[in-house]
């Protein structure tokens, strides 16, 4: 009896010796983290194509050359040079492999680098946009939204130059998908920053095969700017053309998702006047007969501040001077909202501006007998703005 | 025959058993499989509804078994029936609560090897699970009641911790319109709704448990109610956070919406894997359950003892859990289960009912 007990607590200590630790564990110091991840059209970077040389290659067409930017390239810790040299040398790694599957050249990285790639952290994914106007962008995302990793957190823009250039930068201290990622935050000081979109809602937006538009990225002497935004058609899910900053902000106030930032108008003596915006208010209504859409009206009103003025003539604390700029803004955003829907409706035939989501929200019937064909339905709707805007006060100066 | 007169749980103590039965691995799958046949955003109301009806089923189980104080549906099903057929039916049941056992495990092992262990096999994930139940199982129905009052706060206080946040991704455009295609979406939506609550057979044999069977009634629908309450809410928080496309297109919507946002600074940044980690617990209660009732109808309607049916039904539940092969035939098993609930509700309560309602007042019998 007393051997048999000794017996089971022996089994019990090695049963319990089995159970610790992690199954699956893969220590973090042997991954690869990527942040960003940059899709562009099939162009062999010189590594590869030196290697395609010798014949390291395999069965695949050329169809889309994906980047990953790992962060960072070696542990800090084991970094032997000095100081001096560990800063000349950026803080993250940038790596290209072409191939007609995402996943695929994903893990073609693995024989090349000697920690494999993991996507907990990808934090933002840019696409060329000469990449999606070939191949659809359901395509291209087909693979991110499958993966376990990727989370759907994880930002969406497109570039019309080289994608993978937008994940380069001139700073040394600076990790570029970290740059754009925060970038994002500065919406409440520009609305010609759009809100971002996840890939959650970009899932969402191919899904519902409506048309919808991606923040645009430009690239020049190494540094990246936010400007504009890259138009996907909902039918095809190619790209399009682009829309301006100006129709990136116009969609903005029309939707009424503007924080602040800045109006300018041109007074009467063409000079500078700028608006700062504290509040604004927007409303769609639309005109209906016989359960169809005759005319969509925005009706605007906004609050803000007079907070630039470059005409020594007049005085902005001035209530007649105040409801004269008022106009002048009125004027100058109408304007800016009708040039941009002209753009939308009669260049590119599409609707990104919200009409939709009102209309299916608002009026479901009708949206339900529209939808299927409303890029080309609404091209032909006309569209009217009323802006009224209220200067409330004119800063810490008064002449 | 293995009887336990002392064995008795509170009324909260039951509610909290009811609780942890049926709220599981819906939380994780409802969002998809209601908006996949409603198509609108008004499936929350479907869930009301569903909600509604399962607590008129509920209210027949519970009167019916209080009609047989301190005696389960195993038990009792004899008295009115018969025997044999009684005998049968109460197999029926044991079937149903093994499958729906090695559905929730299989489930749990479905998103741990997904989201959490990548690289694990299955029935490294499974086998420990069963095995900490069946030691559960030993306690009786009072240690099992006590372990899901510890779990219940916890998995609820991170469940709403993770609702909490997704706030920020909430909008309220995302539930309208409401009403848009009339109420027939919200009908079709009924069928999947009532699923997320099978488990609830549970009351029959609940109730013979009770200390004071008179708050029985109240107890069960305290059980169900706070499923609903919580069912309803991640109904709206996941259409309202992700969008009816987004829910659609995705195999586990909830997470998903928990995996849509970071939260700098936070002693967690990414909330998925303490809900992943707190909601195994949870299925593994639902797990419990099951594997308790199937065990104790087992041993009820054999006369068997307790312990070696619990030992024996352990291959059985592992059978179970690995009989999918593909995730589509685990999700199918799910439709499947919600099926043979709604046929074991017409087989059992309402079959038993009526020939004890006859037998009664028809033919003054005494059962």
């Amino acid at each position: 009896m007393y051997s048999y007990r000794k017996a089971a607590h022996l089994l019990l200590c090695i049963l319990i010796m089995s159970q610790t630790g992690c199954w699956s564990s893969k220590e973090i110091e042997d991954l690869s983290m990527y942040t960003g991840l940059a899709l562009d059209k099939a162009e062999l970077s010189p590594v590869e194509q030196a290697m395609e040389e010798k014949g390291e290659t395999y069965q695949k067409r050329n169809i889309v050359t994906a980047t990953v930017q790992i962060v960072p390239e070696r542990p800090s810790g084991s970094s032997e040079k000095g100081q001096s040299q560990s800063q000349q040398t950026p803080r993250y790694l940038n790596i290209s492999e072409t191939g007609d599957s995402v996943f695929e050249t994903f893990r073609q990285y693995n024989i090349r680098r000697d920690r494999p790639i993991i996507g907990h952290h990808l934090k933002v994914i840019v696409v060329s946009a000469q990449l999606v106007k070939e191949w659809k962008m359901r395509q291209l995302m087909d693979f991110i939204l499958r993966d376990n990793d990727i989370r759907p957190s994880c930002m969406v823009f497109l570039s019309e130059e080289k994608a993978s250039d937008t994940l380069v930068t001139k700073y040394k201290n600076e990790i570029p998908s970290f740059h754009i990622l925060d970038m994002l935050r500065n919406q409440f000081r520009s609305s010609k920053i759009m809100k971002g979109v996840s890939l959650s809602e970009l899932d969402a937006l191919m899904h519902s095969r409506r048309s919808f538009i991606l923040q645009n990225i430009v690239k020049a002497r190494g540094e990246v700017a936010f400007s504009g935004a890259g138009i996907i058609k909902g039918e095809t899910s190619n790209w399009i053309g682009k829309l301006s900053q100006e129709d990136v902000l116009s969609i903005a106030w029309i939707t009424g998702e503007v924080k602040g930032g800045a109006l300018k108008a041109y007074d009467k003596r063409n000079q500078s006047i700028s608006y700062e915006v504290k509040s604004l208010k927007s409303k769609i209504k639309a005109e209906i007969s016989q359960g169809e859409v005759v005319s969509f009206h925005v009706d605007i009103k906004s609050e803000g501040r007079l907070i630039e003025n470059w005409d020594s003539e007049e005085n902005p604390s001035e209530l007649k001077y105040m409801k004269e700029a008022e106009e002048q803004f009125e004027g100058k955003l109408k304007d800016m909202l009708k040039s941009s829907l002209e753009k939308m409706q009669s260049k590119y035939k599409v609707e990104v501006s919200g009409f939709g989501d009102w209309l299916s929200i608002e009026k479901p019937h009708i949206w339900k007998k529209v939808k299927d064909n409303w890029d080309e339905t609404f091209s032909h709707i006309p569209v009217t703005f009323d802006a009224k805007f209220t200067i409330t006060d004119f800063g810490s100066s008064t002449e | 025959m293995f009887k336990r007169t002392d064995d008795k749980i509170t009324s909260a103590q039951a509610a909290i058993f009811l609780t942890n039965t049926v709220l599981g691995a819906g939380i994780l799958t409802l969002p998809r499989g209601v908006t996949d046949v409603v198509r609108t955003p008004d499936a929350w109301l479907s869930l009301l509804l569903g909600g509604v009806i399962v607590m008129l089923v509920l209210l027949i189980m519970v009167k019916l078994s209080q009609q047989f104080p301190g005696h389960t549906v195993y038990q009792y099903s004899r008295r009115i029936v018969g025997t044999v057929p009684g005998a049968f039916l109460s197999l029926l049941l044991i079937v149903y609560f093994i499958i729906i056992a090695g559905f929730e495990i299989r489930v749990l092992a479905e998103v741990a090897m997904f989201f959490l262990l990548e690289g694990t096999p299955i029935w490294a994930i499974v086998i420990p699970f069963v095995w900490t139940g069946a030691y559960l199982l030993f306690g009786g129905i009072n240690t099992i009641a006590r372990v899901y009052q510890i779990i219940f706060p916890i998995s609820l206080f991170v469940l709403i911790l993770c609702y909490a946040f997704s706030i920020k991704l909430f909008e309220l455009d995302h539930l309208r319109p409401v009403l848009s295609e009339g109420l027939v979406p919200v009908l079709k939506g009924l069928k999947s709704t009532v699923l997320v609550f099978t488990g609830c057979e549970v009351a029959m044999t609940l109730t013979a448990y009770l200390q004071h069977p008179k708050q029985a009634v109240k107890a069960m629908f305290m059980g169900i109610g706070i499923p609903l309450v919580l069912y309803l809410l991640t109904i709206v928080m996941v259409i309202g956070g992700l969008s009816l496309d987004s829910v659609t297109t995705s195999t586990w919507p909830t997470i998903d919406l928990v995996r849509s946002f970071e939260i700098p600074g936070f002693f967690f940044e990414r909330l998925e894997f303490p809900l992943l980690v707190i909601w195994m617990m949870q299925m593994f209660c639902n797990f419990c359950s099951f594997f308790f009732n199937a065990s104790l109808g087992i041993s009820q309607v054999f006369k068997l003892r307790f312990h070696p049916v619990v030992f024996a039904l352990i291959p059985a539940i592992f059978i179970s859990v690995m009989v999918p092969k593909r995730i589509n035939d685990v999700f199918a098993l799910g439709d499947a289960i919600g099926r043979m609930g709604i046929g074991l509700f017409f087989l059992v309560p309402v079959l038993l009912s009526v020939v004890l309602i006859i037998r009664k007042k028809g033919l003054k019998q005494s059962v």
